[in-house]
């Protein structure tokens, strides 16, 4: 999985040259080898190079704040997200719900790093939910529809549908 | 900018150490472990961060990375990579480890748990023959590390095998008197005992073979 993300993002920041990856350990740790040193280790790790490497550092945030925001949730996706397990779906869920009911995007007013990683780690647990469950955490599935509807950033993932139409009831019409 | 900690909390260990070396200005309030700082999580979770922006950071990692930051320090490649292996790899087994320390009476098996991850940090030590782990002086890397493996490393009691090179850097780390103060205060000199109302206060890990499962499962 985290090789398909790494080469989706490779195609999102429209690197040319795509890169060779390895693995290591149990967990298959992505490895990047690095012609000016030694190898880049680890999810996270490699796709920040590959964001500074494309010259987009906005999507690591325009200031320490930000930059902060970024990546601590990028660890929460590597952490919490990708080895969860059915309760603790539930948790995140009803948090993220609450944390993005005023917000556009992860954290800032544009998109980052964090939104893609976010988007393509959860990615699962939303093609799981029945339509009831997604109605419960509308935050994160209006959310997830922008982020997966966003120019470019799908490719290897299919379309999940998230939202019956919520405004207008069958009887409306 | 208000930094909320709370005592015997081992996460705090590492944004404190990380206030002292960077000398940011901040204030720091000492709550209770159940205290709800952060409005959206539904777990209490310390250490937190609020910023000027009104926003929160509560993975003690991203506050280390903040403080580094405001003080002209911006986190290297390496570092980052010492700082995700932290997370994904160092933590789980740690708070494994002060799980059977602290609450089942388990030290001889805490060996067990963290030997990988030591055994791995020492073999980067030693090829990187650095006296730190990116290099000649200390990093956001050696702090993180350091402060994780704390309570477990200058415990006397656990047996954790010879990794020379672990020893060394961690007592050059440790000689600093901003560990030494952050190591004071979190601990209070009570070593893991210090810990003990906040590990009753948390869920059991998870079994590290229940996680690889999983982890299969998710890919």
């Amino acid at each position: 999985m985290a090789l398909r993300e790494l080469s989706s993002l490779e195609k999102y920041l429209g690197l040319k040259k795509p890169n060779k990856y390895s693995t290591q350990g149990e967990k298959k740790v992505p490895v990047l080898q690095n012609n000016n040193g030694p190898p880049l280790v680890g999810l996270v790790t490699i796709a920040c190079h590959l964001v500074k490497e494309a010259k987009r550092p906005e999507l690591l945030g325009g200031s320490a704040e930000t930059r902060a925001v970024v990546q601590q949730w990028l660890e929460y996706t590597i952490t919490k997200v990708h080895n969860c397990t059915k309760e603790d779906t539930k948790t995140i869920l009803k948090d993220l719900s609450l944390y993005l009911q005023d917000k556009v995007y992860l954290a800032s007013n544009q998109i980052t790093l964090a939104d893609i990683f976010l988007y393509y780690g959860i990615h699962p647990i939303i093609m799981d939910l029945s339509f009831q469950e997604k109605e419960q955490c509308v935050n994160v599935t209006r959310w997830f529809d922008h982020i997966q509807h966003y120019p470019g950033i799908r490719h290897h993932l299919p379309v999940v549908v998230v939202l019956r139409n919520r405004i207008y009831t069958g009887r409306h019409h | 900018m208000k930094l909320f900690v709370s005592e015997g909390n081992p996460h705090c260990l590492k944004v404190l150490s990380a206030l002292e070396v960077t000398g940011v200005q901040c204030d720091v309030q000492y709550v209770n472990h159940e205290e709800r700082v952060v409005p959206f999580l539904s777990r209490p979770t310390l250490p937190a961060l609020l910023l000027p922006s009104g926003l929160h950071l509560f993975s003690s990692n991203a506050i280390c990375r903040y403080l580094f930051e405001a003080n002209g320090q911006e986190s290297s490649e390496v570092c980052n990579q010492w700082l995700e292996w932290e997370a994904t790899d160092l933590q789980p087994a740690l708070l494994q480890a002060l799980h059977m320390a602290v609450l089942q009476g388990k030290g001889s098996e805490v060996y067990k748990v963290l030997q990988g991850p030591l055994n791995f940090l020492d073999q980067s030590l030693s090829k990187g023959n650095t006296p730190y782990l990116t290099g000649e002086a200390v990093s956001i890397a050696d702090i993180v590390l350091w402060a994780t493996l704390c309570p477990v490393l200058s415990d006397p009691s656990l047996a954790l095998g010879d990794c020379k090179s672990v020893k060394a850097w961690f007592d050059r780390v440790a000689a600093t008197q901003s560990c030494q103060s952050a190591a004071n205060k979190v601990l209070q000199g009570k070593g893991l005992q210090g810990m003990k109302s906040y590990m009753q206060k948390q869920p059991a890990p998870q079994s590290n073979q229940c996680r690889e499962t999983q982890l299969c499962n998710s890919n």
